[in-house]
Parts: structure tokens; sequence; C-alpha cells
């Protein structure tokens, strides 16, 4: 049995000036595995993983045939069923660090927070575990970062501290949307390693989001691609480089490479599509 | 003589006792029309340097010379009529509640600038949006969108020098393509110098003539642009971040020099 379900997923916002739809008919299963969702700004990524969490805010409504999690119908869930889940067995990695993050309050207390709360830990025990899971994501001088309010943070680092704070309660599911965007290939590859290893020894199932398609490429078992709302493809992700779908090659023509030409870049054609 | 000189520029923050010593001991200098990448490590005082270039980090050791005149405290307008910065956040950079007519006609005002209606309308066709976009906030515009207005906004006083803070990092593929594509043909049209950063190589080996190399605060090596392309650096750390570059990573082993 997979771990996630999705069927015809609708996302849809009533505005003053009109409808926006910003999921329209999305359906996908996730098994113990990585999948990735690919697709232009705008094209209803982060709205697709927030809606497994139920996390769309009014006037955002969600509909869908069907959607569970471990067997459990979360588009029928009541909010207090949705709670429990929430943080605990389905976590997120938001994609702007600093709008998540706690401006007014230090990076150990909010590391340490819930496993004193909820897992019911001694102030040496969370500050110990949270240390380690500051230190697993290459953070190098962790009590000072524990120490330290968001906005004396680097841009990674921030990222960083929020993919330490949804693995510390070893979550069964994670969404990570945009995890590593601020980060240098080097310590990408760290955070990529830890998540791999969730995944592989633990069955963590992993939903990755990004606009970095060779990212995905390289990391990822199964990619979709997103494009207004809809999946216009799903792919291998080993074979992703060399995804038909006009719209997934326009994607990747626009990516500079190193040693490549410095004439202007191809853009999309948007209105090919 | 380069436009932008840093000499043993360090940058030490104090909180709660603590020091972090962010930028230690970095020097270097950027050409007029020169184009140059800060990368390096996650923490390693990118963003720290071109705030100390703008007067927005605590500088405790160097000097910062402009044109050749070391830059006064506080900086003041004729410093910002020749410099301006593109944060890295461009959720945050842009004011919530403030039209982009707004927050391209304010600089205008505050250096009494007149004719500020045409500039406005110029300034948003030279990023490549329509002029009725004044009238919009940042929440009804998309990620590219909004960073395009923030590269508008710096250019409203046609300064001399571009501090760029990973422009792009938060943009689709696309969008970044339009981005990058928007800078150069601004550089070579106004003859603008580029300070910017970046964890990207590839946008960085598309984007500058020379790249410095940093890890923690400090210079680990300068690197011109065909050297890069070539993997002729020299130390261990440059030659790590090449060789984990996610392009590199797909075509296999680094091929030689073409
Ligand atoms: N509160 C809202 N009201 C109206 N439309 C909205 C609202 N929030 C999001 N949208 C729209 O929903 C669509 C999908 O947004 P979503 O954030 O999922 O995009 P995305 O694929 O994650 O893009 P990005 O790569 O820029 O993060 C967009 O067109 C967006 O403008
Ligand atoms: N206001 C501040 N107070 C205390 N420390 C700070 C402050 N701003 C930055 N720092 C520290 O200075 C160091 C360098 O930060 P900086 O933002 O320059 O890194 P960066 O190279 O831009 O990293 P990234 O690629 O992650 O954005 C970090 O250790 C950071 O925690
Ligand atoms: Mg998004
Ligand atoms: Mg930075």
């Amino acid at each position: 049995m997979s771990l996630l379900e999705v069927k015809n997923l609708r996302v849809t916002f009533d505005t003053e000036t009109g409808r926006v739809e910003a999921v329209r008919g999305v359906s996908f299963s996730l098994g113990h595995e990585r999948l990735g969702i690919v697709g232009e700004s705008g094209s209803g990524k982060t709205m697709t993983g927030r809606s497994v969490l139920r996390l769309v805010r009014p006037p955002g409504r969600i509909e869908a045939d069907a959607m569970t999690f471990d067997g459990q119908d979360i588009l029928h869930a009541s909010e207090r069923e949705m709670r429990a889940l929430r943080g605990k067995r389905i976590g997120m990695v938001m994609q702007d660090p600093k709008y998540s993050l706690n401006p007014v309050m230090t990076v150990g207390r909010q590391l340490t927070e819930g496993l004193r709360l909820r897992d019911g830990l001694g102030r040496a025990d969370a500050t110990a575990k949270a240390i380690a899971a500051l230190e697993a994501v290459q953070i190098r001088d962790p009590a000072r970062v524990m120490e330290a309010y968001p906005h004396e943070l680097s841009g990674g680092m921030g990222q960083r501290v929020m993919i330490a704070m949804m693995l510390i309660p070893e979550p069964e599911l994670l969404i990570a949307d945009e995890p590593t965007s601020a980060l240098d290939v080097t310590v990408q590859a760290e955070v990529l390693a830890i998540l791999d290893g969730l995944v592989r020894d633990r069955g963590m199932g992993l939903i990755f989001i990004s606009h970095d398609l060779r990212l995905v490429a390289r990391f990822c078992d199964r990619v979709l691609v997103m494009h207004k709302g809809l999946v216009v493809e799903e792919i291998e992700a080993a074979h992703l480089m060399e995804a038909q779908h006009p719209y997934t090659r326009g994607l990747l023509n626009c990516l500079p490479r190193i040693g490549g030409p410095r004439a202007p870049l191809p853009v999309l054609d948007r209105a090919g599509f | 003589m380069a436009l932008i000189e840093i000499e043993n520029l360090s940058v030490t923050f104090r909180a709660k006792g603590q020091e972090v010593r962010a930028v230690r001991d970095v020097s270097l200098s950027v050409g007029a029309q020169e184009s140059y990448g800060l990368v390096g490590e996650s923490g390693s005082g990118k963003s720290t340097i071109l705030r100390a270039i703008c007067g927005m980090a605590p500088v405790t050791g160097g000097t910062i010379r402009i044109g050749g005149q070391p830059v006064p405290t506080p900086r003041g307008r004729a410093f910002s009529a020749q410099v301006q910065m593109v944060f890295q956040d461009p959720y945050a950079s842009l004011h919530p509640r403030h039209t982009i007519d707004r927050t391209l006609s304010e600089p205008l005002a505050i250096h009494g600038i007149g004719d500020r209606d045409a500039r406005v309308v110029q300034a948003l066709t030279d990023v490549g949006l329509p002029p009725a976009f004044r009238f919009r906030y940042p929440h009804q515009l998309s990620g590219g969108q909004r960073q395009r207005v923030a590269i508008a906004r710096a250019l409203m006083l046609r300064p001399r020098i571009l501090l760029l803070d990973e422009p792009t990092s938060a943009l689709d593929a696309s969008v970044q393509a339009e981005v990058l594509n928007l800078l150069n043909r601004l550089r070579a049209e106004q003859g603008l110098t580029f300070l910017m950063v970046s964890h990207d190589l590839a946008v960085i080996d598309h984007m500058c003539d020379r790249i410095m190399v940093l890890q923690h605060g400090r210079t680990v090596e300068e690197i011109a642009h065909a050297d890069l392309a070539a993997a002729r650096m020299t130390t261990a750390y440059a030659r790590s971040l090449f060789e984990a570059s996610a392009d590199r990573m797909l075509d296999g082993p680094v091929e030689p020099a073409r």
C-alpha cells in the first residue's frame, strides 16, 4: 500500500478579481521514495504540497476525489486529527524560512520546544538532540546558532535550521518546498544525503519541490512536471533530461552551463502552451 | 584604477558576548564595467561583504574605496546615486503596502529628481514589465516579476555599480534566464559594474569575468572566467564546489577544457 494517495486534487481561490484555479486536477501516489515536483513559478507546486497538510488559507479551497495518508482519509479528517499529523508524522519545510521561523524566539528555543512539550524530554536532552540536528545539516557552530535569532543567520543557515526542525520528530512523510535553493553545492550535497538516508533506512516518503531540474534529475526517483495547475508529464528522474514534453524541454534549455556560450539564454516561449 | 577596491576587510558581529568573525581580511578589486562573482559556502560571509560596502555591517578593519575615494560613513546620497544593491530575498525586499509606483518613485523623490512619471515607465519597460504594473502591490506579482521590480528600483538612480545578492536563486529556470539576460543587457547598455553573489556556479560562469571563492569568511582562491570552465582551480575547496555542481554531475567525469 502506498504511503500517500492523491486523486484529482483541485485548489481554487475566489478573489475579488475572479477565480484562480491554482491546482486543476492533480493525481499521484507516493511510496517510500523520493518524488520530485518541478514546474514554472506559479504552476501550483507549493499549493499541491500544502494541500496534503490541508494548510491552504481561505479564500483558498481544497477539493479532491480522495486523499489518504497511510490509509487514513485526510480529505475529511477533523482539524484535530490533522494537527496530530502535522509536524509529527508529516513534516513540511516551507519555501521561505524567514517567514516560517519565529523572529523573536532563539533558534534553540524553536528547536527544543516540540521535544520538551511533545516528547517530554528534559532541557539537557532536548538541547543535545537539537545540537545534533544542527550538526547533521552542516551548521558549523551549533552552540552559537542555538542562541541566535533568525535575522542573525545567513540565507542558507535559515534554510538548514528549518530542515533540522522538521527532521527532529522523525516524520514518515516529508514535504520539502525548495529546501536547498539557498545552499552552495557542497552543503546541499550533505543535506540531500541526510534526506536520502531517511528514505532508504527509515522508509520515509519524500516530496521534493524544486525549480532546479538538474538537481531533481539527480536526486529523485520519479518526477511530476507541473504547468498551470496540471501535471503535464510524469517521468523517471533518470530520464528527466530527455523529457519529451515541449514545456519540460523549454525549461531545460533555459539553464546556463559551466563553459557554455555567453550569448543570451533561451527563454520559454510562453505563448506556445 | 579599479572602480571598487576592498583591502583587508574584516567584519565582526557581536551578539550576547559572542563574536562572529563573518569576514576576515578579504581584499578584492573590481574594474569599471567588470562583472565579479562571489561564491562559497553558506555562511561564509558573501552577503556580509555586500552589506559592508553599503554601510550595513559592523566593519572592524580594512578599507573600501569606490572610484578611488574611501566610502563616507554614513554612506549618504552621493553614494546611493552610484551604488545600489539587490537583496537575497525577493519576498522581503519590497514594502508590502506600497504600490510598485511608489517603490520606484521614492528614490527619485529623495534625490529631488523630477520627471518621475516618465522615469518609472521607462524603468518598468527596461526590465520587461508592462507600464500598467505600476499600480500593483507586491503580492499581486509572481516571484520573478517581484525580482524584476527590485532590479528596476536599484536602477532608478542610474548607478554605476550594482551589488547583486543571489538575484535568481528564488526563481525558476525560465524566469532566471529572463533576469540574467536582462542584467547582461543593462550592463552593456548602461556600462554597469557588477559585484554578484550566487551559489550556482553555472550562473556565475555565465555572468562573471572573475570569481572569488570564500570559506569561513576568508578568501580561498580567485579564478578567472576561462579557468573556471577549464577546471584550472588550485585549491581543494574550489575544486569540490566545481565537481559538485549539478550540471557537471550529469555529464559524468569532468571534461578537459573546451
Ligand atoms: N491567496 C491567493 N489568492 C489568489 N491566488 C493565489 C493565492 N495564493 C496563490 N495563488 C496563485 O496560485 C498559483 C499557484 O501558486 P503556487 O504557490 O502553488 O506556485 P508555485 O508553483 O509554488 O510557484 P513558485 O515556484 O513561484 O513557488 C499562482 O498562480 C498564485 O498566484
Ligand atoms: N546581524 C547579524 N548578527 C550576528 N551574526 C550575523 C549577522 N548577520 C550575519 N551574521 C553571521 O555572519 C556569517 C556570515 O553571514 P552571511 O549572511 O554573510 O553569509 P553568506 O555567505 O551570505 O551565506 P548564505 O549563502 O547562506 O546566504 C554567518 O555566520 C551569520 O550567522
Ligand atoms: Mg512555491
Ligand atoms: Mg547570503
